[in-house]
């Protein structure tokens, strides 16, 4: 056994991220590791690769104890991980980047360029890989830049690779460049943790597979003796739908989606129809286009392609301040970054969107500025000491009702909703919920993005399917279980 | 507890605790010199262009961006007003006319930066340099001083009631300013821009206006000081607006501190400006040789920066 873990927990904020993880992989093996969005694989990853400490438990390498405290000593043990998101220098050549983080070496006072271009270039015959070393980063393709990073990863003792989602961003051409390359890793009695959401790959590629769930692993399976079926059952419970206690007739529809495609290529083509007076969830993979479909059709980001109709005209040249004209508001997933002003007043926060309505000649008046935010804040029960103070004292709840109650200023009819319960507390959560209710039931059409099924299951009326960056099938959210929603986004790939 | 409300107290009023001592000091150590009625109206007039080139600084920080430019346009400035004199141009349109050109020029950095989104730092550097071609192809490298009119330095020297007319402009546009960015909607969403550019982009507003705006205004601010120079001395140097690129960013800095969120603004500017003015006044009082004032004023600079991170973070 090369690697075991015993009886791992890590909380954060109290409230446990991993439980009692026992794991192990074997010398020479292709692990799989799969589970729902948030069922622990990252925490995992983190704390065998050093990112995190862990709190209780302990890690066996080759059958004794190992501590690792820093990324540098899970690295001088040998695990070496590939992120999904590429970590290299694109000005410097590909040698270089091989050496970033390793000793060049040094002759006479000068780097020796000689010596480190063999040594890269002995490795690569190791490994049966080839790549263009003089070549800059920036001209890579995505498999070349992937077959850098493994070189790299390889230059030290790499027991262990841990390859976290190393397909997001391939062709499928290029998808088999990399799992030849795995393969012969594999021949050389290299192990692999391979993360993937892709059940294709993962039972193309795998020996063994350990199935992760709320934190806790729910299956160790040998690939040979499995289907996808029994997969998904293990990795999710049996959420049924919950009819949500409001009856609500959906009316007309109001905003509709054609063929968009984002000029990024994150959503690739998704068709969309919304009607009044409903909450229409949009469920899909990391990954998947969830957030970037939100963002195109508020016109955040660059359409390439494709047709928005709101209220059956055209909505062309979509902009966030056409769209707030026209009645489309966004609740951004990344509250620091595209949500609030962490350092202006929750007053300005609240009429950000709405300020010269406020004015007369271009200036402000402020009685009635604060009896808008007044009344804002106490409909949407936002607790603070004073709405002239700093947005960035309150708690994440109330910062994320102080976005809604900007959003509310701008009197929506089409509310596009990115994790809007993400890291806030469980009362704001549910009155989050109720808003959205209320919204949907007074007219308004709510597009939710939550990557908590269990959330999408409970208020959701319909649920439109994405699945790399593609709109797959819509169903009505009654009699279904998570299950069948998983399969349909874990399908054909 | 009692450090912490020290703490805060000093956060708060710091900077007027400096201006206080910076005078005490002088006082005590000059009391005739430095305290008299008319060093005092002296230093504020002295003041009076390094606050009004500050000012517009201050637009361009408070969007978070940079101008690299300020000292080349209030040089363009100074030069412009004075050539358009030589030329018979009455002397308020020759002002107005100069100050424009250097707005101008802050729009189209404006523009640079808000439209292809790149590094005001670098754009403006570039503009710095064609200024600084434009002054040399208009006069040559020689100060301007031949032919301008007597009534060219009107603004630079007239007194009403005793009080210089430049102190008086001065105030003048600190309370604008500092009206302009406390309760206009142009001014709360010029800080929104700079709070959190991307935020300010989803909740709806033209981040791109509110930039081109600042550069403008800055620009526009520029010019005047040039003007102002020029006016006070009755000629245009072609680099008299470089010893305020510096001390005009330093004032912002010192100024950021004043207020609580930490962000530049008018009131704090003008606070900034008077301790490098008081000081530099007062250390040429005491004799003090130039080589010390430099190091003196660029400690201070120094510190006050310091000052504003150590602030930041403590919250």
């Amino acid at each position: 056994m090369l690697l075991q873990t015993r009886n791992i927990c890590k909380q954060f904020n109290g409230v446990y991220a991993l439980r009692d993880i026992n794991f192990s992989l074997e010398a020479g093996e292709i692990h799989g590791l799969v589970g729902e969005n948030g069922a622990g694989k990252s925490t995992l990853i983190k704390i065998l690769t050093g990112v995190y400490s862990l709190d209780e438990g302990e890690i066996l390498w080759e059958g004794s104890p190992l501590v690792i405290h820093s990324p540098a000593e899970s690295q001088s043990a040998g695990i070496c991980v590939i992120h999904q998101d590429s970590v290299l220098v694109p000005t410097m050549s590909g040698l270089e980047n091989i050496f970033l983080g390793l000793e060049y070496p040094v002759r006479r006072g000068r780097v020796d360029w000689g010596k480190m271009r063999e040594a890269a270039q002995q490795k690569m015959r190791e490994l049966g890989l080839a790549i263009d070393l003089e070549q800059f980063v920036a001209d890579m393709t995505p498999p070349q830049k992937t077959c850098l990073e493994i070189i790299r990863a390889m230059m030290q003792e790499c027991r262990l690779l841990i390859l976290d989602e190393p397909t997001a961003s391939l062709t499928d051409h290029e998808a088999e460049i990399l799992f030849g390359m795995i393969g012969r890793l594999k021949e050389r009695g290299t192990s692999v943790l391979y993360i993937s959401h892709r059940m294709e790959e993962i039972f193309r590629l795998t020996d063994r597979i350990t199935v992760m769930k709320n934190g806790r692993i729910t299956g160790v399976v040998r690939t040979s003796e499995t289907d996808r079926e029994s997969l998904i059952a293990m990795m999710t419970d049996e959420w049924k739908s919950e009819a949500s206690e409001m009856s609500r007739a959906p009316g007309d529809e109001i905003l509709a989606v054609r063929g968009l495609a984002s000029a990024d290529g994150r959503v690739r083509h998704a068709d969309l129809s919304v009607r009044r007076g409903e909450i229409l969830g949009i469920f899909g993979l990391g990954g998947s286009g969830r957030t970037e479909l939100l963002e195109s059709i508020y016109g955040y980001r660059r359409l390439a392609r494709g047709e928005i109709l709101f209220d059956g005209q055209p909505y062309r040249r979509p902009t966030p301040q056409a769209s707030l004209r026209a009645g489309i508001t966004l609740i951004c997933e990344d509250r620091r970054g595209k949500g609030m002003i962490a350092e202006l007043a929750v007053r300005e926060n609240v009429l950000l969107s709405v300020l010269d309505t406020f004015a007369r000649r271009g200036i402000l008046d402020e009685t009635r500025q604060k009896a808008c935010v007044q009344e804002q804040v106490q409909a949407l029960d936002i607790r603070l000491a004073s709405a002239e103070q700093p947005i960035r004292e309150l708690s994440g709840g109330n910062q994320q009702k102080v976005i809604f109650a900007r959003a509310m200023t701008t009197e929506p009819k089409v509310w596009l909703c990115d994790e809007p319960t993400q890291a806030v507390d469980i009362r704001t959560r549910s009155e989050i919920h109720r808003l959205l209710r209320e919204r949907a039931a007074a007219g308004d059409a709510v597009v939710l993005v939550t990557s908590d099924l269990k959330e999408m299951l409970e208020i959701a009326d319909r649920i439109q399917i994405l699945v790399a960056g593609r709109t797959g099938p819509v169903l009505e959210n009654q009699e279904l279980t998570s299950v069948e929603v998983l399969k349909l986004c874990y399908g054909e790939m | 507890m009692a450090t912490g409300r020290m703490k805060k107290i000093l956060q708060s009023y710091g900077k007027l605790l400096a201006l206080a001592a910076v005078i005490v000091v002088f006082g005590l150590l000059r009391p005739k010199a430095f305290l008299s009625l008319k060093n005092m109206i002296n230093i504020s007039r002295q003041m009076a262009p390094l606050v009004i080139i500050s000012i517009g600084a201050t637009m361009v920080m408070a969007v978070n961006e940079f101008d690299l430019s300020v000292g080349s346009m209030a040089s363009l400035g100074g030069v412009c007003a004075a050539l358009l004199a030589v030329a018979g141009m009455p002397t308020l349109l020759c002002f107005l006319l100069a100050a424009a050109f250097c707005m101008l020029l802050g729009i189209v950095n404006g523009l640079i930066v808000a439209r292809f989104r790149v590094l005001s730092f670098i754009t403006t550097l570039g503009m710095s340099t064609v200024v600084d071609g434009l002054i040399y192809r208009l006069t040559g490298g020689a100060t301007v001083f031949q032919g301008i009119p007597k009534s060219f330095s009107w603004f630079g020297t007239t007194r009403i009631a005793g009080i210089p007319l430049l102190t008086v402009a001065m105030i003048l546009f600190v309370a604008a300013y500092w009206f302009f960015m406390r309760h206009t909607v142009a001014g709360r969403r010029m800080y929104a821009v700079g709070g959190n550019e991307e935020a300010a982009r989803i909740a709806g507003l033209a981040v791109g206006r509110y930039k081109v705006l600042a550069f403008a205004l800055c620009g526009l601010m520029a010019g005047l000081t040039g003007v102002a120079v020029a006016s006070r001395v009755g000629s245009a140097n072609t680099t008299a607006g470089a010893g305020y690129f510096l001390q005009a960013y330093a004032a912002v800095y010192i100024g950021c501190t004043v207020s609580r969120q930490g962000v530049p603004n008018v009131i704090g500017t003008l606070v900034g400006a008077a301790i490098l003015s008081i000081l530099a006044n007062g250390l040429t009082i005491l004799q003090t040789p130039t080589y010390l004032q430099s190091i003196i004023t660029g400690g201070i600079i120094i510190l006050a920066v310091i000052a504003q991170r150590l602030g930041k973070e403590s919250v």
